[in-house]
């Protein structure tokens, strides 16, 4: 039996026992390449999942969909390892609680698929104790060198090109599990904090706050980049204040449930070097 | 362009209710002001702003037997409205409007009149009552039923001084049980029980009726009872709005324009809306 | 016997439009974007592209468009109205889509009181529109009663030449005859044959679509709630489409110096309709969902007499999650009835 058949069953059987009320997976999209996100409420709507090397978005991010979790109940979701350590931060932060979740949890390498053992947050162990040694994509990877070898002058350039596209739909906000505020800073009017205009100096406001925002927080699952409907490589920027966090700290954002988050916390050891 | 607001000076600001203000305004431009004579009816509404802080959209207060300034009264709640309300005579701010419908107040000639509002809801209330009462000959029996929820909150404490004493206006004042007063002489009560104790009649008689949504809904069962239909009951819709003259897309309820094809309604046409988009 | 362009005269039309005082856009593809920028040549131009992700509606809405520079001191205050430049441009490349998007928007914007922005860059420039000979699994003019060929919010059609070589030219307006007029020294009378235009499959009944929508029961169908449970609120479909035209005003600035500017706006964001005092009339993805189809494919055709989509797809081609219009309205025309 193959991955999918085997998760929808799975699915299926969450569904019909009562355990949970929801599973969120993937079903067709419009085209033969997209998938889509695909509720299910019922065993036979389990039917209609599907799984395979396409499955590539975080669902997380519907986890925190204002009232989804109020009632108690559990709720399903297939999650790869990015997803995974989203879910670490957000229980890290409080924003969920580890027991209303089940994972059907899956891996793709090399366009290959493999099921993830386990149900539960505590299950997946294994996984964090990979999240220190997990690489970004060698696409992304290249570009994060093209950029560091950038003279200051030239990557401000190209931070300008990117953001001068910008136009402020926040389709990256929305489409990550992250960024979960009720009211954005960005919809904050008093005081007004952020230019709303998408002009390309409120444009970088936008985005630089919202790096420094994800700062330590950061699952690299590249939803902000997908999501983008005029194309900026945004995980280069949250790359590089994920680097930032670890040579500072020594610290890897969901690598577990109980990590403290860096930047809201304190600690007598903290470096101090950016005290000038 | 049609975005450009008109300057208007602050001649006078008076507190009326806890965080609830009126300004007095005046026209610096002579042609913004002939503009507004030829073209202001009461029920309009207009968008106040302040230049640094936005717009904010509310009725005009005054009526359109009195044209010389405007008045507007709002409470302090956002970023707009909370700069207003710190603005001294003399101090520049900006009008842009009058824009939507109006009360067809010539069609209410020969009939009672039945004014209800409640709270902040005076104010557009206000516009059309002094409409009809400068021309006090044209209408037959006047009544006013307001009620706020605390003897604080009721606005133009004066003006229902002003009311109160005439003879040609009956005004039934209320405040909200536990809103009152030790001194307090007219009733306890919310608008819709009130207003069906005082029982007006429903023959040759148009009611106006604006307060919150809640007020409304409950108020409108009452006219009901009391046998008014839905087609002689009148009153304004609020929803945010920028630009105030169809395009900016927001204040729509189904596939109404507020602020083209309101903000005044009869009962009836506010029945036929989508309710679930109100 | 029609005119015809041929590409290696683009370069004098360019010349000669520019002289004459034109700014000449056009889409073009940079840092992974397409959108109708400013060009001097005809190679800076990316005119295969099914379509650019932004539309040209952008030129004529800009994402944010100053309108009243304001300061202030403490005897008065000085406004200055800011104007669009008035640049005349010729839009050249548009698609059949995209020009019927402005045409589309015209009558909103007009409407009573009349928006100068609008109509100042729209009575400036000239569209020069080619049909499309290309589509994707996203296009769908068909489905909304338009084509690949379709002349409207046109003033002057290329229909490219099999041989590829160039365009015949089909002028629509006066407006665009003069264009074409000026450059008629560098037009060739001659026999030419077309390519094929696209064949864009029809996706959706908008007949039943409208029917639906209009009946008052729909308004509270699950349906909404079902659809839209994967929306997550962005404005991705609303700001790149060709129609959709809601904004803010917005003062932006120091305490005492600044600009007032009209900034696109989204049904899709929960702080659109939202009062002050809290209460939001359409406080559920669902709600709004449902407030962008009833308002492109109910509200304005009862407005307008026409629907507020030109089906270019871009709804659903960038979406993030695969949601967009002609999901939305082929489950409509789905539905039993």
């Amino acid at each position: 039996m193959g991955i999918q058949e085997q998760y929808r069953s799975e699915a299926a059987s969450l569904l019909s026992s009562g355990e949970v009320k929801l599973v969120i997976g993937f079903g067709a999209g419009s085209t033969a390449d997209r998938r889509r996100p695909l509720f299910a409420r019922t065993g036979e709507e389990a039917n209609r999942f599907v799984l395979d090397a396409s499955c590539i978005a975080n669902l997380s991010t519907y986890l925190l969909t204002e009232g989804l979790l109020s009632d108690g109940k559990k709720v399903g979701i297939f999650l790869k390892p990015d997803g995974i350590r989203s879910i670490n931060i957000l229980i890290a932060e409080a924003q969920l609680k580890p027991d209303q979740v089940v994972i059907l949890g899956y891996a793709i390498e090399n366009g290959q698929l493999t099921a993830l053992e386990g149900r539960s947050v505590a299950d997946f162990n294994g996984v964090n104790e990979k999240i220190r040694s997990l690489a970004l994509p060698p696409a992304v990877q290249q570009d994060i060198e093209r950029l560091e070898a950038m003279s200051p002058v030239e990557r401000f350039q190209f931070w300008q090109d990117q953001f001068s596209k910008c136009i402020k739909c926040y389709a990256c906000r929305q489409a990550c599990p992250m960024c979960y505020c009720r009211r954005c800073i960005v919809d904050v009017n008093q005081p007004q904090w952020v230019n709303t205009s998408s002009h390309t100096l409120g444009n970088f406001e936008w985005n630089i706050v919202r790096a420094f925002h994800l700062a330590g927080r950061c699952a690299a699952c590249g939803a902000c980049d997908r999501a983008c409907p005029v194309n900026i490589p945004l995980r280069l920027i949250n790359a590089r204040m994920g680097r930032e966090v670890r040579e500072a700290f020594d610290y890897f954002a969901g690598e577990s449930t109980d990590q403290k988050p860096v930047l809201a916390s304190f600690s007598k050891d903290d470096p101090e070097t950016f005290i000038l | 362009m049609i975005y450009n607001p008109f300057p208007m000076r602050v001649v006078s600001k008076r507190q009326e209710a806890p965080g609830v203000n009126t300004l007095k305004l005046e026209f610096v431009r002579e042609e913004d002001h002939e503009f507004f004579r030829q073209n202001f009816k009461t029920g309009m509404f207009g968008l106040y702003g302040i230049y640094g802080e936005g717009e904010s959209t509310f009725c005009v207060a005054s009526p359109e037997t009195r044209k010389e300034y405007i008045e507007c009264t709002f409470r302090q709640s956002g970023r707009v409205t909370g700069t207003l309300a710190n603005v001294d005579a003399g101090d520049i701010v900006t009008f842009r409007g009058p824009y939507g419908n109006r009360f067809p107040i010539e069609e209410f000639e020969g009939k009672n009149l039945l004014f209800i509002a409640g709270g902040i809801a005076l104010p557009p209330t206000r516009s059309v009552i002094w409409s009809c009462l400068d021309q006090r000959e044209k209408y037959r029996e006047v009544t006013i039923v307001y009620g706020a929820r605390t003897v604080a909150d009721l606005v133009y404490k004066n003006e229902l001084d002003d009311w109160k004493k005439r003879d040609d206006v009956r005004l039934v004042l209320t405040v909200d049980p536990g809103g009152e007063t030790p001194d307090w002489q007219d009733h306890v009560g919310f608008v819709p029980t009130i207003l069906e104790q005082a029982a007006p009649s429903p023959d040759n008689t148009i009611a106006v009726l604006c307060g919150p949504p809640i007020m409304i809904k409950f108020t409108l069962a009452a006219l009901q009872r009391l046998g008014f239909s839905p087609e002689n009951v009148y009153t304004t819709l609020e929803n945010r709005m920028k630009c105030g003259v169809g395009k900016c897309g927001r204040c729509n309820v189904g596939s109404v324009y507020i602020c083209k094809e309101g903000p005044v309604f009869t009962a009836a046409e506010v029945q036929a809306m989508p309710q679930a988009d109100l | 016997m029609t005119r015809i362009l041929l590409k290696n005269k683009l370069d004098d039309c360019i010349v000669t439009w520019r002289n004459a005082g034109y700014s000449v856009l056009a889409p073009v593809k940079r840092n992974e974007m397409g959108s109708f920028s400013e060009v001097q040549k005809a190679s800076d131009m990316s005119l295969d592209l099914i379509l650019p992700e932004r539309t040209i509606k952008d030129r004529f809405f800009p994402q944010t468009e100053p309108m009243i520079r304001y300061k202030i001191s403490k005897q008065q205050i000085d406004t200055e109205t800011m104007t669009p430049p008035d640049t005349k441009s010729v839009c050249f490349g548009v698609r059949p889509c995209d020009a019927a998007g402005l045409e589309i928007d015209d009558p909103l914007f007009g409407w009573d009181y009349k928006d100068q922005y609008w109509f100042k860059r729209r009575n400036n420039s000239v569209i020069v529109t080619i049909t499309c000979t290309a589509s994707d699994d996203f296009c769908m003019c068909t489905s909304v009663k338009l084509s690949p060929e379709s002349t409207k919010g046109s003033d002057v059609m290329l229909r490219p030449l099999s041989n590829g070589n160039g365009w015949q030219v089909e002028t629509i307006t006066e407006r665009g005859k003069a264009l074409f007029d000026s450059v008629s020294v560098h037009l060739s009378d001659e026999k030419a044959e077309t390519a094929a235009l696209a064949q864009v499959p029809v996706r959706f009944n908008v007949e039943q679509v409208m029917e639906w929508l209009a009946n008052p029961t729909s308004f509270e169908s699950q349906f909404w709630k079902d659809i839209a449970l994967r929306c997550i609120g962005c404005g991705s479909c609303t700001f790149l489409c060709p129609t959709c035209h809601c904004f803010d005003i917005q003062d932006e600035g120091d305490t005492y110096n600044g600009i007032r500017r009209k900034n696109w706006d989204s049904c899709s964001f929960a702080n659109f309709t939202m009062h002050t005092s809290g209460h939001n009339p359409r406080n559920t993805q669902s709600t709004r969902w449902r407030q962008r189809i009833m308002h492109k494919f109910n509200y304005y055709r009862g407005k307008f007499g026409v629907n507020s989509c030109s089906g270019c797809g871009r709804c659903t081609r960038q979406c993030p999650v695969d949601m967009g219009i002609t999901e939305t309205l082929q489950a409509i025309s789905n539905l039993p009835r």
